[in-house]
C-alpha cells in the first residue's frame, strides 16, 4: 500500500484513462448496435412505447431490456465479486469459483429431466434454489472452521467441480433434452420483454442497500482474524452475511441470464489495480466497471450477431475476452498485499507407519484391479469372465486408468507443494484446459479427425499453455499466487470456448462432451502400456526431488536460506507437472479431479513427508481411477460413465466429508 | 429417469432372447450395427433393422418412432459399449463421419462403413436417395431401397401438387428456450423437403454444417411475410413464457395467428423423417386452407 502513495500521479491518471477508454468503447457499441435500427432518436422514442414498425418493436421489447439487463447484471456481478474477495481475503474468489453458478445450472438440468413442471412454475426459483443449496454445502463444510477463507474457497472449488461433474453426466446422456440449457449456460442476454428486468431490479436494489450497510464491518476484515476478534466482531456471522449477500446477487443474475464469467472476478481486481484501496471505493468502482464492461461487450457483440450462423453468447464471450486481459494484468497485480491464511489451516497429522498404510493401499489396488478385470455385465447380465476375448477389452482400460491416476496424483502433489497452496491442481494451472481447447478446435475444424491427430493437437495445446505460463511467470520467479491466477485465466478461456461451441447446438458437441468428460474409452493396448510405464518411470524419477518438496512449502526465504535455488527448482518441477498433466489429459480428459483429490486424501490419511506423500498420492490416484473406471462401466450398463467423471464424484464426496472433519 | 435404466435391465435379457430366436437361418441378411440414428431409421424403413443401435431410448423420443424389439441398445452414440458390441458379433458396423475417430477400434470387431450425409454444398435430397440405395446394398435389401426411393419420389410429387396456389414463404424453427430458436436454412432436411414441395424457405442467412442458425427471437420479427412452422417439442416452460412475451406476440405470423405446430421430427434424419415432415406439413397447410388432403400415401406406385 505504501507504493501507491509514492506515485500520486499514476493513481489519478490510471483510473481516468481506463474509465474514458471504456466509456468510448461503450458509446461506440451504442452506435454500432443502433445503426441498423434507425438511430438514437427512434431508440429513445421507443423506450416507453412500442412505436409502430419492426424497429420500434425490436427496440422496445428487445434492445432496451437487453441493455438494461446488461447494466444490471454486470453491476450485480461486480458487487458480488468484491463482497466475496473481501470476505474471503482472496483475489481468486468470485461468484463462479464458489459453485454458485454450477449449482444453479445443475438444478435447472435436473428439473428439466425430472420435473419440468417446476420450470413452468418459475425457473428463477429453481436456479436460485440450486445456487443456495450448493452454497449451503460450502458453508457447512467451512462452518466448524469458522468459515475460514482457505477452507471456504477450497470447499467452494470442490462443490463447484462436483456439481459440474454431475452436470456433465446428465449432459452426456441427455444432450437432446438439455440443448436449450446449453444456450442459457453460456450466458445469453437476449430479452423478449421487460419481465426479467422487472424481476431483477428490485432484488438487486435490496441487495445493494444491504451491502451498503455492511461496508464498515466488512472493511475490518482487512485486519487479521485476532485483531478483528478483539474489536468484538463475530467473524463467522460477518462472513456468512457477506457471502450470503454475494450468493443471492449471483443467484438472481444467473437464474435470469445464465452464467456470465469473468466480470465478478475481473471488475474488483481491475478496480483495485487502478488504485482504489478503500472498500467503499472498490464497491462503487466495481459496480460501475462491471456494468460498463458487460454492456459494452454485449453491444459490440450485437453488432456482429447477424453475420454468424450461430449465437455468440455474451457470458461466455466476456470470459473469453477477459482471459487475455487477466493474463496481461497478472504481472501488474500487487500480490504482496494479500495476507497469508491463518497458520492453523495447514497443520496435518502424521501417520506413525506410512509404510504399512502403503501396503494396505497396494492390496486394495490389487483387489480392485482383479475385480475390474473379471466381474462385469455382459448381454446375459452379471458375469464372472475369465476368457481372453473379454479381458482383451478390459485390461487396457484398467492399466490406462491406473497410469493416468498416478500421473495426475504426482502432478497434483508436486504443484500443491511447490505453490504451498491447497487449491492448486494441474487442472487449475490450465494445462489440461489448454490441451482441451486444442482438442475442441480440432474437432470443429477437421471433419472426422483420427485419434492420432486428436492426441497430437492436445499435446500441442498443453505445450503452448505451458509456454505461456512460463513466459508470464519467469520474471516473477514463478510466484505461486501468480501462477495460479494464470491457471484461472486459462481455465476460464477453456470454459468459454467449451460453452460457446456447445451452445451452438452442433451435433459434434456430443463428441466434445465425450472427450472432455475423461474416459479411458479410447485407449488401445499399446497406449495403455505406454501410459502405465511412463507413469511408473516418472513416479520413480520424482523420488529424488523429495528434499525440494519438503522445503519449498516453507516459503521462498526459508528455502533460499537452506541453499535451494528457488527459481530453477520451481521451473524444473513445473515443467515436470506440465508433462505429467499433458500425458494424463490425453487419456482421461481435463475434468478428472484426481490431481486435486489424491494428494489431499494422502495428506488426510497421514502421509506428510514429501516422498511418502507422493507415493501415497500415486497409490490413491491409481486406486481411485481403477475403481472409477469399473463403476463407470457398470452403473448404467450398457451406457458408460467416463472414469474421470466417476472419479470426481467419488473423490468429491470423500473430500467434502473429510473437509468437514478437518 | 432412474426408472428407465431399471427398465433396461429387465428388457435386455428379453430382447436378447428374441435376438437369438430371430437369428435363425430365416433371417439371413447381414447383421448390422449402427451408431447413427439416421442410418438406423433408413434401415428400419427398408425392413432390415440393425441388430444393435446406440441410445435406443433417445432414438424413440427424438426420431419419433420406437425401435423394433430385436434391436439391442449398445449405449452412447459417442462411446458405444465395445464389450457388448463384440459379444453381439455384427457383420458390419455403420457410422457417420462424426464418429470417425472410433473407426480403428470398431474395425477390430467388424468391418466399418462410414456413410456421410449433409455434406456442405451438396444438395440434400439426392444425398438422401443415394444414402438409401447404399444402405439397401449393404443390407442386401436393394429392391426395398429402390421401392423406398421411388415411393418417396412419387409421394412427394403428389404432395407438391396439392400445395395452395400462392403460399406464404415458411420459416422453420425449433425452440431452444424461451428466447432462442434454431432456424433451419440451407443444407437442412426441412429446407430440402420444402423445396421438393415447391414451397419457399424464407431463411437465407448463413447456416452451420448441420443446416441451422441459432438465433434470438428478435431476428424473426423483421421477416414479415414469413409463416412460422414450429417443430415440437417445446422445452419445459417455453409455451407458457411465450404467452406473455411482448416480442413473441408482436411477431407478424403470431399476430396473424397462422403459426403451424408440427410433431417432433428428427431434424438430421433420412428419407423416412423427410417424408413424415412432408406429410405433416402438407396436412397442416391444407388444413388451414380448409381443403381436404388427398390420399397421396395410398397412391403408392405398385411394387
Amino acid at each position: 500500500m505504501a507504493t501507491s502513495e509514492r506515485r500520486p500521479l499514476s493513481v489519478l491518471t490510471a483510473p481516468i484513462l481506463a474509465g474514458s477508454l471504456l466509456l468510448t468503447a461503450f458509446l461506440l457499441g451504442l452506435v454500432v448496435s443502433l445503426a441498423p435500427l434507425n438511430g438514437l432518436i427512434t431508440a429513445f422514442k421507443s423506450l416507453f412505447t412500442p412505436a409502430v414498425g419492426v424497429d420500434g418493436l425490436v427496440l422496445h421489447y428487445s434492445w432496451w431490456p437487453r441493455l438494461t439487463m446488461a447494466l444490471l447484471a454486470g453491476g450485480a456481478l461486480g458487487l458480488a465479486g468484491v463482497l466475496m474477495q473481501q470476505t474471503l481475503r482472496n483475489p481468486l474468489a468470485s461468484p463462479t469459483t464458489l459453485g454458485v453458478a454450477s449449482g444453479a445450472n445443475l438444478a435447472l438440468m435436473t428439473a428439466t429431466l425430472v420435473a419440468p413442471g417446476l420450470l413452468v412454475a418459475g425457473r428463477e426459483w429453481v436456479a436460485l434454489g440450486g445456487s443456495a443449496s450448493t452454497m449451503a454445502l460450502v458453508f457447512s463444510i467451512g462452518w466448524r472452521r469458522g468459515l475460514s477463507p482457505g477452507v471456504v474457497v477450497l470447499g467452494g472449488l470442490v462443490v463447484n467441480l462436483y456439481a459440474g461433474a454431475l452436470g456433465m453426466v446428465l449432459l452426456l446422456f441427455h444432450q437432446e433434452e438439455l440443448k436449450g440449457l446449453l444456450v442459457w449456460g453460456a450466458g445469453s442476454l437476449a430479452q423478449n420483454d421487460w419481465s426479467s428486468v422487472a424481476y431483477l431490479a428490485p432484488r438487486l436494489a435490496i441487495a445493494g442497500l444491504a451491502s451498503a450497510c455492511l461496508i464498515r464491518p466488512l472493511a475490518l476484515l482487512e485486519l487479521d482474524d485476532a485483531s478483528a476478534k478483539n474489536l468484538g466482531i463475530s467473524l463467522k456471522w460477518l462472513r456468512l452475511g457477506g457471502l450470503g449477500l454475494a450468493v443471492f446477487l449471483t443467484g438472481c443474475v444467473v437464474s435470469v441470464v445464465g452464467i456470465i464469467g469473468f466480470i465478478g472476478l475481473a471488475a474488483p481486481n481491475i478496480v483495485r489495480l487502478v488504485g482504489a484501496r478503500r472498500l467503499k471505493a472498490r464497491l462503487i468502482g466495481s459496480v460501475l466497471l462491471g456494468a460498463l464492461l458487460l454492456a459494452t461487450t454485449d453491444l459490440l457483440l450485437q453488432g456482429f450477431a447477424g453475420r454468424l450462423p450461430t449465437l455468440l453468447p455474451t457470458g461466455a464471450t466476456t470470459a473469453a475476452l477477459g482471459a487475455p486481459l487477466l493474463l496481461w494484468l497478472i504481472p501488474r497485480l500487487r500480490m504482496t498485499a494479500r495476507r497469508p491464511p491463518s497458520a492453523s489451516s495447514n497443520e496435518s497429522f502424521r501417520h506413525p507407519l506410512p509404510g504399512r498404510l502403503m501396503i494396505v493401499l497396494m492390496v486394495l489396488i490389487a483387489v480392485a484391479a482383479l475385480a475390474g478385470l473379471t466381474i462385469g455385465q455382459g448381454p446375459n447380465g452379471w458375469d464372472l469372465a475369465l476368457d481372453p476375448p473379454v479381458l482383451e477389452w478390459r485390461w487396457p482400460r484398467l492399466l490406462a486408468a491406473a497410469g493416468s491416476g498416478i500421473l495426475l496424483a504426482i502432478a497434483g502433489t508436486l504443484i500443491q507443494r511447490v505453490t504451498a497452496n491447497p487449491m492448486a491442481s494441474p487442472e487449475l494451472l490450465g494445462i489440461s484446459g489448454g490441451a482441451a481447447i486444442a482438442l475442441i478446435i480440432t474437432l470443429f475444424l477437421i471433419q472426422g479427425p483420427s485419434n492420432l491427430l486428436l492426441v497430437g493437437s492436445a499435446t500441442l495445446g498443453a505445450l503452448i499453455t505451458l509456454g505461456v505460463l512460463l513466459a508470464l511467470n519467469h520474471s516473477s520467479g514463478f510466484q505461486p499466487e501468480r501462477l495460479l491466477l494464470c491457471g484461472v485465466a486459462i481455465t476460464a478461456l477453456f470454459d468459454a470456448v467449451r460453452s460457446i461451441t456447445l451452445a451452438g447446438g452442433d451435433p459434434r458437441g456430443q463428441q466434445v462432451v465425450a472427450w472432455l468428460s475423461g474416459s479411458t474409452y479410447y485407449v488401445d493396448p499399446i497406449s495403455a502400456l505406454v501410459v502405465l510405464i511412463a507413469a511408473l518411470l516418472l513416479a520413480l524419477a520424482t523420488q529424488p526431488l523429495g528434499r525440494w518438496l519438503d522445503i519449498l512449502p516453507l516459503g521462498a526465504a526459508a528455502a533460499r536460506a537452506l541453499g535451494i535455488r528457488v527459481e530453477s527448482a520451481r521451473l524444473a518441477l513445473l515443467s515436470l507437472v506440465a508433462l505429467l498433466t499433458a500425458g494424463a489429459t490425453l487419456i482421461v480428459g481435463p475434468l478428472s479431479f484426481v490431481g486435486l483429490l489424491a494428494p489431499h486424501m494422502a495428506r488426510m490419511l497421514g502421509f506428510s513427508r514429501a516422498r511418502s506423500h507422493m507415493a501415497g498420492a500415486a497409490l490413491l490416484g491409481a486406486l481411485l481411477m481403477v475403481v472409477a473406471d469399473w463403476l463407470g462401466r457398470q452403473l448404467l450398463f450398457p451406457q458408460e460413465i467416463p472414469a474421470g467423471l466417476v472419479a470426481s464424484l467419488i473423490g468429491g464426496s470423500y473430500f467434502m466429508w473429510g473437509l468437514r472433519k478437518l | 429417469m432412474i426408472y428407465r435404466y431399471y427398465h433396461a435391465f429387465i428388457t435386455l435379457p428379453l430382447t436378447l432372447a428374441l435376438v437369438i430366436a430371430l437369428a435363425s437361418p430365416a433371417f439371413a441378411g447381414p447383421r448390422i450395427a449402427s451408431l447413427d440414428w439416421t442410418l438406423a431409421e433408413t434401415l428400419i424403413a427398408l425392413d432390415a433393422p440393425p441388430i444393435a443401435l446406440a441410445q435406443t431410448d433417445d432414438y424413440a423420443s427424438w426420431v419419433g418412432q420406437s425401435t423394433p424389439m430385436s434391436v439391442t441398445d449398445i449405449g452412447l452414440r459417442t462411446q458405444p459399449n465395445l464389450e457388448l458390441l463384440a459379444n453381439l458379433a455384427p457383420d458390419r458396423i455403420l457410422i457417420s463421419p462424426m464418429f470417425a475417430n472410433l473407426a480403428p477400434r470398431l474395425s477390430t470387431i467388424a468391418p466399418v462403413e462410414t456413410l456421410s450425409i449433409y455434406t456442405p454444398d451438396k444438395p440434400v435430397w439426392p444425398e438422401l436417395e443415394a444414402l438409401t440405395r447404399k444402405l439397401g446394398e449393404l443390407s442386401d435389401h436393394e429392391k426395398a431401397a429402390e421401392r423406398l426411393v421411388a415411393s418417396s419420389r412419387a409421394e412427394i410429387d403428389c404432395l407438391a401438387s396439392r400445395q395452395p396456389a400462392a403460399p406464404r414463404p415458411l420459416m422453420i424453427v425449433q425452440f431452444m428456450d424461451a428466447r432462442h430458436v434454431r432456424v433451419f436454412g440451407a443444407n437442412s432436411l426441412f429446407d430440402a423437403v420444402i423445396n421438393q414441395l415447391g414451397l419457399t424457405n424464407i431463411w437465407k442467412e448463413p447456416t452451420n454444417a448441420w443446416g441451422f442458425s441459432l438465433a434470438g427471437l428478435e431476428r424473426l420479427i423483421s421477416l414479415e411475410q414469413a409463416r412460422l412452422v414450429i417443430i415440437e417439442p417445446y422445452p419445459a416452460g417455453v409455451a407458457e413464457a411465450l404467452k406473455t412475451s411482448g416480442l413473441w406476440q408482436s411477431i407478424p405470423s403470431v399476430t396473424r395467428d397462422d403459426v403451424i405446430t408440427l410433431p417432433p421430427t428428427w431434424s438430421f434424419g433420412g428419407l423416412p423423417s423427410a417424408m413424415r415432415f412432408a406429410k405433416t406439413l402438407t396436412a397442416a397447410l391444407s388444413d388451414a386452407q380448409s381443403q381436404t388432403l388427398g390420399a397421396c400415401a395410398n397412391g403408392k406406385p405398385p411394387e
